[in-house]
Order: structure tokens, then sequence, then C-alpha cells
């Protein structure tokens, strides 16, 4: 079994590791003060050199997102941990900070300072209550002993930390929707642009950072971005974690360097599927993302470039397997739910048309599907996907339209079966659908 | 070419399906684009509102780009290439899809909807979609017929979520009644809680809807808009003279729509004017000439106010006559009654910080008309004021009043109305039969209210604007003028040649210098700002009116 380094998940084992005590005992808060003496655009070129891509979903690159920032506006600079993990497959941020909640803070404080930002803010997803309470907790005992708030660490500069809860939508994990939440208005994606970056929350340039991304930083500049960038792919640097659920035998967050084969991936950390079963099928990167066949991964390792090759992405890296017994048919119609629920309602064709899609396979699982379903799903599905302000049309149409075209003959023998049931009862309906 | 901000953009060329056009840099692309006589279909987009982005009606398609984009969210910059829906397969794709997608939680309800006729869904369903729907399911259901306020009615399944209406209560009046409640295809428009729409903008909403979500309580159901006739005109409610559009079927107007006038009144109406755009029409007319207190012959009528001639006499105007009445009158009173004192009423009052946004204080729509035709001079009301003292104080030997406004109802009190009816010689001119200045007058004759003819006002800004006659008038009713032209053509000499109202603003634009050079047409296209206009010299008119090569 190959080993991988745990950077990010070295300390979660200690009981002690959330207090503020435990992470200072295992080296916690040292990094912080070596960057508050280099110049933030040092640490910034660190953060480049580093190749860290942002482990939200999106995967751009970290250190170019904080380049964009216009350093001469006159307007404050803001920061924001993204903490509102909601998509379907993804807990790795939540482990972090039930049990390291400090990691992440101090991966602020390092953003921060490269960005020269005096006032950060970590929302956390509403329903992550006690990932809030322990990291609530922490961001206390770091305001206790002058970590935050003046003069941090006696460097001089400020930083102020506020804890914000969402209220439970998913929509409010896009950047944008983010911040306009933040501003205590309807969770509702902005156009770009202008992007973030440089019109953010309350106008000023923000910058909008997962949990993961944030916490790798103090590694990095620890120990260099050259020692990061020397794991993993050309592309894909560092490790990642993984979360890993579905019909497996160990579920739960792995850290692994990208690049590692996704089959090894699958019998060694998740102990392979469960005993007696078979693979079907696997989404890896969060329910959003296209799903894969069984027969697909062989050749895909766990990295952004090689699982894009396969026509899927690497997303959040919410790995999710499924075995024989899963009904596909099922499974989608569970996923359209989801993101139809959890559209904004804001842009006409995720409003309307996912809630269409969803209907269809509805239909199609309760045995009411007519052939011509799946033609115009794929229609609908491709007038979505892209024609939407934010992502979230992509996350309706690419399950959507994969399901179909990995997993066809299901789909087409639920229609199939239901015309049969139709030809049973009325011989020209069934023949006038071409059955 | 438009201005933009103030300064003169420098302009940029841009190819729109392969025709290059000059448009300012800058400029929003889908202003821009209709520049090229090619209509890029929106409904979020409003050139007074921040952009939404939302209904995805706008995809255009960009060289070196990818996706399709929105060109609401765009500017003019120089080298851009795009292609609308006239020679790129995608967008057609795009845009019949997103009528689909916007049509299929749609009620469909068009023959009972107010919209139907002046709908931009039925519009653009038939210019870019016009295929059957592909949706068999259930749809969804939502409030109906939900009042938002005192004025304005929602029905949520009509909906399409463009939120022009919020943007407006969020950016234009700043009061943020409305907001958009939970989520998908659930979403609604309702008013914020405890809240209720009630701005003295609120009936703008209606017109900002591009479908028949929103509609106006009072004019529900009224009629089918194509039984209406729809003219261009002017609110007669103040001096800001916001342009409008107004619907009358019969003798009665059924809606008022704001008409876009960036100059002026942007795309907005007040309430008060809006909905009480035919306040000025009294139910109760006079229909025939008066003397005394018997019915009388058009002729007896004309013959008892040639009285007026030469007398020392008080004139009390109406403010909201056209500046060609403003002049015949002046030319009237220096003919036949030239000791006269011209007074048109006018009063300032005092305007709330939302009312101000677009009205005026006063409800005077043509007073800076009458200060053009320089019946009146200094601070506006002084004359009428002084006026009035003047009628107090027995001043006067004879009253000539014209329209139902000559006196503000508020001025109307028992010393006033006695100082009048004790006058030997009173003339009026009135619409509404059902006041105490009608009763005071001597000799009455039937006018015609301001929405009863076409002429052109002066808003507070200076600009010259042109309204259409917006309903029928009563049979047996005459324009003022008309009667001034007859009573001095009794007296000796006509003062116009003029049979109607368009010939009456053709002699007046000819007979005006300050005028020189302007045509109807001229003036009807967003008006003439008289601060900015030259007149066109004696030679310039002639080569005007030369036959075209």
């Amino acid at each position: 079994m190959k080993e991988h380094p745990q950077i990010l998940l070295k300390n979660i084992g200690h009981d002690d590791q959330h207090t503020l005590a435990g992470y200072e005992s295992r080296g916690g808060y040292s990094v912080i003060r070596q960057v508050l003496e280099t110049d933030p655009l040092k640490v910034i070129d660190e953060v480049k050199t580093s190749g860290l891509r942002g482990r939200g979903g999106a995967g751009f690159p970290t250190g170019v997102k904080w380049s964009f920032v216009p350093r001469d506006s006159g307007k404050p600079v803001y920061l924001i941990n993204n903490a509102d993990e909601s998509e379907p497959g993804t807990f790795k941020d939540r482990l972090l900070m039930e049990k390291d909640p400090h990691l992440p803070i101090e991966g602020m404080m390092i953003a921060a300072w490269a960005l020269q930002a005096n006032w950060a803010c970590i929302y956390i997803r509403g329903e992550y209550a006690y990932p809030y309470m322990r990291t609530v907790e922490a961001v206390k005992e770091c305001y206790e002993k002058g970590y935050l708030g003046k003069n941090i660490f006696g460097s001089g500069f400020d930083l102020d930390i506020v804890v914000h809860r969402g209220a439970g939508a998913y929509i409010c994990g896009e950047e944008t929707g983010l911040l306009n939440s933040l501003e205590g208005k309807k969770g509702q994606p902005r156009l770009k642009p202008p992007f973030p970056a440089v019109v953010g929350v309350y106008g000023c340039p923000t910058v909008v950072n997962n949990t993961e991304t944030l916490a790798a930083l103090v590694p990095i500049l620890e120990q260099g971005g050259a020692w990061y960038a020397s794991m993993g792919t050309e592309k894909s640097t560092g490790t990642k974690l993984f979360s890993a659920s579905g019909h497996i035998e160990k579920p739960g967050v792995y850290e692994i360097e990208l690049g590692t084969p996704m089959r090894q991936f699958l019998e060694e950390q998740c102990g392979g599927i469960r005993s007696g079963h078979e693979l079907k099928a696997i989404i890896p990167g969060g329910s959003s993302v296209p799903i894969l066949r069984a027969d697909e991964i062989d050749s895909i390792s766990m990295d952004y470039e090689s699982i894009q090759e396969a026509g899927s992405y690497l997303g959040s890296g919410g790995f999710i397997a499924m075995d024989e017994t899963t009904d596909m048919v099922e499974a989608v119609l569970n996923l359209m739910h989801f993101y139809t629920h959890e559209s904004c309602g804001q842009c006409t064709p995720c409003r309307e048309g996912g809630h269409w899609i969803e209907k269809i396979f509805g239909r199609i699982a309760r045995g009411e599907g007519v052939p011509g379903d799946l033609e115009l799903i794929d229609n609908l599905a491709d007038q979505i996907g892209g024609h939407t302000i934010c992502a979230f049309g992509d996350a309706i149409a690419m399950p959507a339209t994969s399901f179909i075209k990995k997993f066809p003959d299901e789909f087409r023998a639920r229609i199939t079966e239901a015309l049969k049931g139709t030809f049973q009862n009325n011989k020209s309906t069934a023949s006038e659908l071409g059955a | 070419m438009m201005s933009i901000k103030g300064s003169e953009a420098k302009l940029v060329t841009i190819t729109v399906d392969d025709n290059e056009i000059q448009v300012p840099e800058g400029m929003n692309l889908i202003e821009a684009v209709s520049k090229s006589k090619i209509e890029i279909p929106h409904y979020c987009y409003h050139p007074h509102l921040s952009v939404a982005g939302n209904c995805r009606m706008c995809q255009i398609e960009i060289e070196g780009r990818p996706k399709l984009e929105i060109a609401c969210n765009m500017t003019a910059q120089e080298g851009l290439k795009i292609r609308t829906h006239a020679t790129s397969e995608a967008v057609k794709n795009a845009q019949a899809s997103t009528l689909e997608f916007i049509l299929i939680n749609h009620p469909l309800d068009c023959t009972v909807c107010d919209q139907a006729g002046h709908c931009k869904l039925q519009d653009y369903h038939f210019q870019y979609n016009a295929r059957p729907s592909r949706f068999v399911e259930n749809k969804v259901n939502k409030a109906k017929a939900k009042p938002l306020g005192p004025t304005v009615v929602l029905d949520g399944e009509r909906c399409i979520m463009c939120t022009r209406c919020i943007r407006f209560c969020d950016e234009v009046t700043e009061t943020s009644e409305l907001g958009m409640v939970n989520r998908g295809d659930k979403s609604e428009i309702t008013v914020n809680e405890g809240r209720k729409l009630d701005n003295p903008l609120s009936g703008c909403v209606v017109d900002l809807c591009p479908v028949g979500a929103l509609t106006h309580r009072n004019w529900r159901f009224n009629t089918r808009i194509w039984f209406t006739k729809a003219v261009d005109s002017v609110c007669p409610g103040c001096s800001t003279g916001c342009n409008a559009r107004v619907y009358s079927r019969d003798k009665n107007v059924v809606q008022v729509k704001s008409r876009r006038n960036d100059e002026v009144n942007k795309d907005w109406l007040c309430d008060e004017g809006r909905y009480g755009f035919d306040r000025f029409l009294p139910e109760e007319r006079v229909i025939e000439p008066r003397v005394g207190s018997e019915s009388s012959s058009w002729e007896e009528a004309l013959t008892g106010a040639t009285s007026l001639k030469g007398k020392k006499c008080v004139v009390f105007l109406s403010p909201d006559l056209h500046v060609e009445e403003y002049e015949v009158l002046k030319r009237f009173v220096e003919q036949v009654a030239p000791e006269s004192h011209i007074a048109v009423s006018y009063r300032e009052r005092s305007l709330s910080k939302l009312e101000a946004i677009l009205m005026s204080p006063d409800s005077a729509p043509n007073i800076f008309g009458a200060e053009f035709a320089k019946l009146i001079s200094d601070a506006p009301g002084d004359a009428y004021e002084s006026a009035l003292r003047g009628l107090n104080d027995g001043a006067y030997d004879a009253a000539l009043l014209v329209g139902d406004r000559a006196i503000l109802t508020e001025d109307l009190n028992d010393a006033v109305l006695g100082k009048l009816s004790h006058l030997e010689n009173s003339v009026g001119i009135f619409c509404d039969s059902n006041t105490d200045l009608q009763r005071a007058c001597k000799v009455v004759l039937p006018g015609r209210s301001v929405l009863e003819k076409a002429g052109m006002f002066i808003n507070r800004g200076r600009r010259l604007q042109y309204c259409e006659r917006a309903v029928e008038f009563p049979q047996g009713s005459k324009q003022a003028w008309r009667i001034l032209n007859e009573l001095s053509e009794k007296l000796g000499k006509k003062i116009t040649t003029a049979t109607d109202d368009r010939a009456l603003t053709n002699w007046y634009l000819e007979e005006e210098g300050r005028l020189a050079g302007l045509s109807i047409r001229k003036v009807k296209a967003g008006g003439v700002d008289l601060t900015q206009y030259q007149p066109a010299t004696t030679n310039e008119t002639e080569t005007g009116v030369q036959p075209r090569s």
C-alpha cells in the first residue's frame, strides 16, 4: 500500500487538536509568525510556486486568483473562507473544522497578510452546527490570546475574523451567491464580470477561498511552494482531501497525493466495493460532475487533468462509488430532486428547465416514460448548461446527460416496460408512440 | 449621437451579423445593436435599471468566446464581432429554448389576460419560437390576483421573474417594497413583510412588467387593448411634462403607459398623473352656450361676449392651455381689450422626497408655455395673485375666464365668486358644468378639455412637446382658441385662418420666430429643448421646403 503524505490531516487524530493549546503544542501558529515578517508579494509568489489550485471545485490556481486583486483601489480588501460545503458527497471541510479548526484559521491569517486584508469572514454552511461551534470557539480563543484583532502576534497587522452561519441554501456556496448572502440579500449568484476580486462584498475587492485551500497554505508556507509542487502531478500539485462515500468498505475523508490511480484509491483507501458486490459507477468529484462507468476508471488517476480527460471533473473531491444494486433511474432522480430544489430561481433555463428535467425523470421512474423522453432531456440539458449566470446550470445538466449517456439501456428498459403496460391497456396508444 | 454620462463618447466600430456599425464606445450592447435595426429580444434588461441578466433572452454569439453571452451585460468595444438570431443557429436555439422554458409554467390564459395584444411573451413567441411546447407535465401553481398595494395586483403564475419591478423599487424609488421569495420554479415576487407597494410611482412597475403579471387594479378587465385607440400625449398633471401613451375607448381613458423620453421622465410616470390622467375630464359637461340663465345659440352667446370689447378686463387662464392657445389669447386681448390684466392660475405646492423624483411642485402643465407666449413674466404665480387681489378690489369691469382651472378651486371663496357674479360682463369657456366658477359667469361657452385637443406644452425644463388628442370631444364643444378666433372675427379681424388643431400648430410654428424651422414631426420626436434650440434663419427655412432632388 502506497504511503501518502499527510499534510492536512496529520494532526486530526489528537483529541485536543481543536484547542488552541493542542494546536500550538504541535507547531501551530508558528508559520504565521514567520509569514508576518515576509513581504506579502513574496507570499503570493510562494503560493503561485506551489501550484495550489482551489479545492472548492473549480480548481483555479489560488495564487493567480489573489493576483487579480487590485492593490491600490483605495478600498479595503476582504477575505472569505468559503466553508459552505454543500455538494452532495463532499464532507472534507467539515472534518477540518471539527478536528483541526485552527489550521484553516492560520491559513486565513496567511491569506489575509498576503492580500493585506484586515477583515475576514468564515461563511459556514447552516447545517454544520458542530463545525460552527468548533470554529467559533477557535476564533474566540485566538481573540483571547491576541492572535486576532489589533496588532496580531505583535506584528502591527490587524485582522478581524467573523464567523457567519449560512441559512441552508446550496447556492450560497457559489462565491457570488455567498457574497449576496453575506450582505443580507437573497443568496443569488451575481453576474460576472465584474469578478469578486474587483467588486466583491460591499463593492470591495474580495477573495473567496475554500476552507481546504486555506488550510493548505500553512504547510506550503512552512515548507515552501517548491516542496508542495514536488508532490502530485505537473498541473495538479500537492495532496487533496477526498470524501469517499457510497458502496465502499471504508467511507471517510482521505488525503492522497494527486495523481494516484483511481483504482488504487478505491482499493487501498476506500477498502474496495463492499464485499459480495461489484463496482458499477463512480462520481469522482461531487454529485454535480458527470458519472463514470466502472470500465472507464482503470486508466484514470486522481488529478484534475486525468479526470477531465475522461469526461468528468475532480470538482470538490466528493468520491461516490455505486455498486451493481444501484438503480440509475432512481439515482439520477435523487440528484435532480436535489439540484432543482436548490436552484436559486434567478435565470430562466435553470429555474424552469431544471424542474422540467426532474419531472421527466420522475415520470420515467414511475413507469410513465415515453419514447423521446431521453432525447428531450438531452436537448433541455444542452440548453441549460452554459446558459446561466453561474455554473449551477451545468450542475443540473451534467448529471442528467451523463447518467443517460453512460447507462442508456437502463433508462430505455424503464420506458419500454412502461409502454408494455400501456400496450396492454391501450393498443392504439402504444403503436402511436412507436413502441 | 447619444451622449453617455454627459460626455460625447468616442465612436467604435462593431460588427453585427457581418454588418459594421458605428456606435458610442461603452454603450450597452442591446442599445448599440438596435442602431443596426436588429432588435435583440430581452425581458429583464431596461435602460434605466441595473443589469440583472436573468431572463437569458438576449443571448448572442461573440467571436472568440466559447459560449453564448448575454448582450445586456456587455458594452460596445472596438472590433467586437457579434452574431444575433439573424445569422446564428446557436442563438436562435437558445432564444427558442428560453421562450419554451418561460412558457412551461405560464398559464397561457391570454384569452382573459389584460396584457394580450401588448405582451412581450406573445410577441417574442411568434418572433423567436413559434413552435408547440414539448411540455406535458403539471404546471406549478402560484398566487393569483394578489394585491401588492392600492394600485397594483400580481398574478404570480404569469410572472417570468425578470425582477424589473423589484429593481425599480430598489433603485428608482429606493423604497424596496418588493422582493423575491422561495427558490427554483417556486420563486415568487411578493411585497416584503409588513409592507405594501404604495409609493408615488407604484404604477410604473406595471409598465415595466413585460407580461401580464402586474396589472393596474383600477384598469383590470377594462377592455382588450386592440379595441383601444392609442395616442402619444404629455401628462397634464404638472410642469414636468412626462411623456405618456394614452389608450382610450369611446370617450374614456382606459389605460395610460409611460413613453420613454430620457430627457424628461426616463420611462416613468407618477401615480397621480397616470391614474388621474382623465381627472380634468369632467363628468357633467357644459354642452351648449348660455347667456344669463338661458341656454342660447352660439351666435347669441358670441354676440353676448362681444361686450368685452374695450373693457378693462381680467383674464384668468387655465395653466393647461396649449402654447398656441396662449398665443391666440394674447393676440385676442391685444386686439379686443388691450387694457386687460392677464393671469394664469398657478400656485406651488410642496412635494415629498419620493414625489419629487418625478413631479414638479405645481399643477400647471403649461405654465412655461404661458411664459414663452409672454403672457406672464417674473415669478409664475405673481400675475395670478395680483389679479385675484384686483378682482377683490373691484379693479376690473369685465372678466374672461378660459378653462375649468382658470381660478383654482381653493381660491373660489364667497368674496371672489360674489365679485365675479356682480361684474356686468363675464365670459367663460368651460367644460365642467358643475362648478361655482361656471355658474358665476354671465356668458358661458362650451370648451374642450386638455385631453380633447392637440397642441404643444412647454415643460419646466423648457422643452417643447407635442400632445395628440387623447379622447373624443363632445359634440357642440369648441376649442378655446377657436371660440376666441370667431369672437375676434365678429369684432373685426380673424386671428388665424386655422380650422383645426393641427393647422393651428402649423400656423403657430410659422408665426413664431423663436420656433422657426420646427415642424410637428420634429417636435413629436422627443420634444425640443428650447434652451438649446437655434431657430432656423429665413434662408434655411426656405431650403427646407424645397423639393428633394
